[in-house]
């Protein structure tokens, strides 16, 4: 094989997927011998998964032109071993805009999280294992959104349902990590086995795996099996993607695993589980322009961000907090999605990007306070804005960016959101899609109310005297959270750029079905659609922009003018010392208002709902299996009478 | 070619600089709050402070010394104020007067209701930085009255966009100037019957969001010491007052321009004065009159106040939008 | 009677499912997870059993149009789900054993130390 041959890009997903593995292998084989010549072999260790890492999104990144911009549909059969006697025989990759842009979303999560691994993880004794589950990790998920076979994503599914689990129980003496790992096991196998379930049940039907000649056989030939493999398949991605019932697990794996991981577990683990979903409504059964569907994937999105995003409100664990908004925030996601409309799947899609950039830099920001300071309890903390100022400025972009307080991304792909599940109830005349305008609207704030609850009790407020010599985080994580916060500001300033360049295309990829199966060699005689991304509303943030920066500018001059700045620290010159910390005159005492009393005025009215869902998520495996069972009877259920 | 752009640049700078922007929103937010505490007074059979006491106070308190607390974030604490002021001169650059936007076409009502976050989140930022627990408790009380407040907005405003849109043949108007053209079209809003619930319940909503009487339990001076301003003193403090009045400026002016918009003549100075005459109605009736005559409420009292009879008033008029009165 | 292979197999999930939402004991939970993998196994080699077929295995010569075998994809995919089941076990039986240790009991309703 010649170089050019080689180069050719139509072989860099396999590239990309490839070179996450083999830096798993590389990884385990570096530094296994301690009396090798190399000094540091965490460090080494560390730069491979660097390079493997970079070395994909790099691959991936090279993709962007001819898939994204250029329309092309990579069709890759490994071993070239094509279609034969009509049916595929070959294993296959098919990247196309939609797969594109997950596979970016992860491999860029990836690679940030990798960089930040270097410095957070010098301390923990297991690193050889944590580097090589990393870069397994990456792989599965990578390898289950290229590719073209349905088994081949039920293997890469386990793979990384594997590594997450491992990886979430590698902390065993973090409180609950060794817990949450087998909660996370025992659901997380339910849902593989149900995804083996519908893909086995699909082969009886259709004798192929392949996706493509999936999508052109089912649609029109649905009977009872492959209702009841549609029901077990969905059920199996919502595990992987963590939307209700399986909230739970997420919160559980989530605040168990070092956050590098969860960056991964909330960032790649949930989109390729709504990768799954997507493809298998949108593409293998055809079945989101049904009503019944619609109203399925809606309603479990805004149930996901409502139920979520109050579960959050009641937590006083940094990181547990993070992980149910993570699931609230997928919830948006899937309502976007849901909406079957091409804004609709662009606006999720772009919130998807988003959540992908803010949740990772929250959750790096609560690893650097875990890092510095030894716990996430809010209750603990306060203060660290002293010591930590970096850390502070970097979180409270992610929380601004989560918030949707404009002019920051979440603000750009929810205000899509809003409009296109209104825009949705106007044209269907269904006040059932207005209701989701409402609760998302309704969400969003109390997203902002939780966030503004982290960043009183961990940053801002009195700092506990235990953390007075606590310093910043070193400059290796600093810099993978700025790139993050860099990316969040970016993609929120610039939305028609990122809707253009990423979005668009993929919403187009999801709505032309047909090009999706001929692409890879099959018949379909699926119209091209229309596709329109009009909005009703206008948003232009670097206008908006300019104007507060010109009016910060002059409030700013006024105020330096008039000596705003003429400040005295209280410190000093005061004689008398109940004055040293507040102008108020309270004594030197530590009086921190408490993180899970912050909103009693919210809480009270909803006593009861908390209290409920408090006992509802009662930590027992068994009830979490349970709700994984009902749900899949409902499904079957729902299916059965609606497909 | 060059000349122009600069003569744009520079009516845009007047615009945000003078009118609608800074100078009138100082003025006019600072006359605001003058009447309401001197007709709060009447009301109470007090005498009362001379109209023009916020200007004092203003100048006053800009010329005294700023101490920020030891236990504090310096730059979180001092910078939290002029971002909010800021926040807050552009919200008021969007709202049309009477036909008349400094920047049409570039903010809709859901961006004006997420504009409205910011100045309440740079107080609740700054009040955070301070450390004081009194600023804790107050910024918590002031967080609830924000989500209070959220979901009646949000139907009205969903409400404004269905019945315009129905009106326009769109289904659909977000756009703050469409609104306001509509209306010097076709008269104000206020005239059909959906919209009458809607506007009563964004008249409760002021009160709320300015946080005036019965709704200032996130101030409570009584109570918490003034709750997020504890610790502020001097200019950053003149700051907040002045976003305050702002506030108030800008919530009425809101109303006005959602409900009222047809009333003008279309002379641009004529209809600023117009609509500042509008604010003063409202201010009086919304906020002295209510201020007059109601007691502080607890926070959960103004949670569920706001979450049930405020939107359920709203949800009548989304839902007589909806079916096209 | 190949409809009781289909009948058995749905009956050994559903006994899976039974045993890791009904049982308390962290080792039955794991059982339970093994007999679900095993009726899984059983009905996709279910689905690629053709009545009266012979083993696929053919060299190059021997493959006529009269040949008559089960179909060999499942098999494969039956080995890869074995193998699969097998690292579902270990791995939880490793985690029950460290479970066993940090907690001191094998009983589900005292490992919740993370809830709400």
């Amino acid at each position: 094989m010649n170089l050019a041959n080689m180069t050719d890009y139509h072989h860099f997903p396999i590239y990309a997927i490839m070179v996450l593995f083999l830096g798993a292998f590389v990884v385990s084989v570096a530094g296994a011998k301690p009396s090798g010549n190399l000094k540091n072999p965490a460090g080494a260790r560390a730069w491979i998964a660097l390079c493997a890492t970079g070395l994909s999104l790099f691959f991936l990144v090279m993709l962007i032109k001819p898939v994204m911009l250029e329309g092309e549909i990579i069709a890759y059969w490994m071993g070239s071993r094509a279609i034969a006697g009509g049916y595929a025989i070959g294993i296959a990759l098919e990247v196309d805009a939609l797969s594109l842009f997950f596979a970016l979303l992860i491999a860029t999560a990836v690679f940030v999280s990798a960089i930040y691994s270097i410095r957070y993880m010098v301390h923990d004794d297991c690193v050889p294992q944590y580097y090589v589950l990393y870069c397994l990790l990456a792989g599965g998920v990578l390898g289950l959104v290229l590719s073209g076979d349905i088994f081949n994503m039920f293997v890469m599914v386990e793979i990384l349902t594997f590594a997450a689990v491992a990886l979430t129980a590698f902390r065993t003496k973090v409180y609950g990590a060794l817990e949450a790992a087998f909660k996370y096991l025992v659901v997380g196998c339910m849902g593989s086995t149900a995804i083996l379930t519908g893909t086995i049940m699909l082969y009886a039907q259709y004798h192929t795996l392949n996706l493509a000649q999936l999508a052109s056989l089912i649609p029109g030939t649905l009977n009872n099996a492959t209702k009841l493999a549609f029901a077990f398949l969905y059920i199996g991605f919502s595990t992987k993607a963590f939307i209700v019932p399986f909230h739970p697990l997420a919160a559980d794996a989530h605040g168990a695993a070092p956050a590098s991981i969860s960056v991964l577990i909330s960032g790649v683990l949930t989109k390729s589980g709504i990768y799954g979903i997507i493809r298998l409504t949108y593409f293998l059964f055809q079945t989101m322009n049904l009503g019944s569907m619609q109203f399925m994937l809606v309603f479990i999105g805004s149930v996901s961000m409502f139920v979520c995003v109050t579960m959050a409100l009641a937590q006083h664990d940094f990181k547990r907090l993070l992980a149910y908004h993570s699931i609230s925030q997928i919830g948006y996601v899937l309502a976007a999605v849901g909406l079957s409309t091409s804004l609709g799947i662009s606006a999720g899609l772009y919130h998807a990007m988003n959540h992908t950039l803010f949740k990772g830099l929250l959750f790096l920001a609560a690893g650097a306070v875990l890092h510095e300071t030894g716990t996430t309890d809010l209750g603990k903390l306060g203060g660290l804005s002293k010591k930590m100022p970096h850390t502070t400025a970097l979180f409270l972009i992610g929380a601004f960016s989560i918030s949707g307080v404009p002019p920051f991304n979440g603000f750009a792909s929810k205000w899509m959101i809003y409009q296109a599940s209104y825009q949705k109830a106007v044209e269907t005349n269904n006040i059932g899609f207005l209701a989701v305008t409402i609760i998302a609207l309704v969400t969003s704030t109390l997203t902002l109310a939780s966030f503004v609850k982290v960043s009183q009790s961990v940053f801002f407020g009195q700092l506990p005297r235990e953390y007075e010599n606590v310093k910043e985080v070193p400059f290796g994580m600093r810099l993978a959270m700025g790139i993050l916060a860099v990316l969040c500001i970016l993609t929120g300033i610039f939305p028609n750029t990122v809707t253009g360049v990423l979005t668009q295309p993929a919403a187009k990829a999801v709505a032309d079905v047909g090009e999706y199966i001929t692409a890879m060699g099959f018949k379909s005689n699926l119209p091209v659609p229309e596709v329109s991304f009009v909005q009703v509303g206008v948003w232009e943030p670097i206008n908006w922009l300019l104007i507060l920066c010109i009016a910060l500018l002059a409030l700013t001059i006024v105020a330096v003018a008039g000596k705003y700045d003429r400040v005295s620290e209280n410190e000093g010159e005061q004689v008398e010392t109940k004055y040293q910390l507040f102008y108020g005159g309270e004594k030197n005492v530590y009086s921190q208002v408490g993180g899970g009393d912050l909103f009693w005025g919210f809480k009270h009215n909803w006593r009861h709902y908390f209290d409920f869902m408090h006992d509802l998520h009662s930590g027992i495996v068994n009830d979490y299996a349970l709700w994984a069972v009902v749900a899949l009877a409902l499904a079957i259920v729902y299916m059965m009478i609606v497909l | 070619m060059t000349a122009n752009i600069f003569l744009n640049g520079l009516q845009y700078l007047g615009y945000i600089l003078i009118f609608p922007g800074f100078l009138f929103c100082f003025v006019c937010g600072m006359l605001l709050t003058g009447i309401d505490r001197k007709l709060v007074a009447r009301m109470q059979k007090r005498v009362g402070p001379p109209i023009l006491q916020p200007f004092y106070d203003f100048f006053k308190l800009c010329g005294k010394e700023t101490i920020v607390p030891a236990a504090a974030s310096r730059t979180t604490f001092l910078m939290a104020p002029l971002v909010g002021l800021a926040a807050l001169v552009v919200i008021q650059l969007f709202i049309p007067i009477h036909g008349f936007s400094a920047f049409s076409g570039m903010a809709d009502i859901i961006v004006i209701l997420y504009l409205l976050l910011i100045p309440a989140l740079a107080a609740i930022l700054g009040a955070a930085a301070s450390g004081s627990p009194y600023a804790g408790v107050g910024l918590s009380r002031e967080m609830v009255t924000i989500i209070s407040c959220e979901l009646p907005l949000v139907l009205i405003l969903l409400a404004v966009a269905k019945t315009v849109g129905n009106a326009m043949g769109t289904g659909l108007c977000f756009s703050m100037s469409d609104i306001a053209d509509y209306q010097v079209q076709h008269g104000s809003l206020i005239t059909r019957l959906s919209m009458i619930p809607a506007a009563i319940a964004f008249a409760m909503v002021i009160p709320g969001e300015t946080g005036s009487h019965p709704f200032d339990t996130a101030e409570a001076e009584t109570e918490i010491c003034e709750g997020m301003h504890a610790e502020y003193s001097g200019a950053p403090l003149a700051a907040f007052k002045l976003s305050h009045a702002i506030k108030v400026l800008t919530l009425t002016s809101l109303f006005v321009a959602l409900f009222f918009g047809g009333i003008g003549t279309g002379l641009v100075a004529l209809d600023g004065v117009i609509v500042f005459a509008l604010c003063v109605i409202a201010t009086a009736l919304f906020i002295s009159f209510v201020h007059a005559v109601t007691a502080r409420l607890k926070i959960e009292q103004v949670f569920k106040y706001y979450w049930t009879v405020v939107s359920g008033l709203a949800l009548v008029s989304l839902v007589l939008a909806w079916y096209g009165m | 009677m190949i409809q009781f292979n289909y009948i058995a197999a749905f009956f050994l999930i559903v006994l899976g499912f039974y045993t890791i939402v009904t049982k308390y004991n962290l080792v039955k939970t794991v059982i339970g997870m093994s007999v679900m993998d095993y009726g899984v196994n059983l009905l996709i080699i279910t689905i690629g059993y053709t009545p009266g077929g012979t083993a696929p295995i053919f060299t190059a010569g021997e493959l006529t149009q009269a040949s008559y075998f089960v179909d060999p994809i499942p098999q494969a995919l039956t080995l890869t789900s074995i193998v699969i089941g097998a690292c579902v076990t270990a791995m939880s039986m490793s985690l029950v054993i460290r479970l066993h240790e940090s907690y001191g009991t094998l009983d589900t309703r005292e490992i919740r130390r993370l809830r709400g």
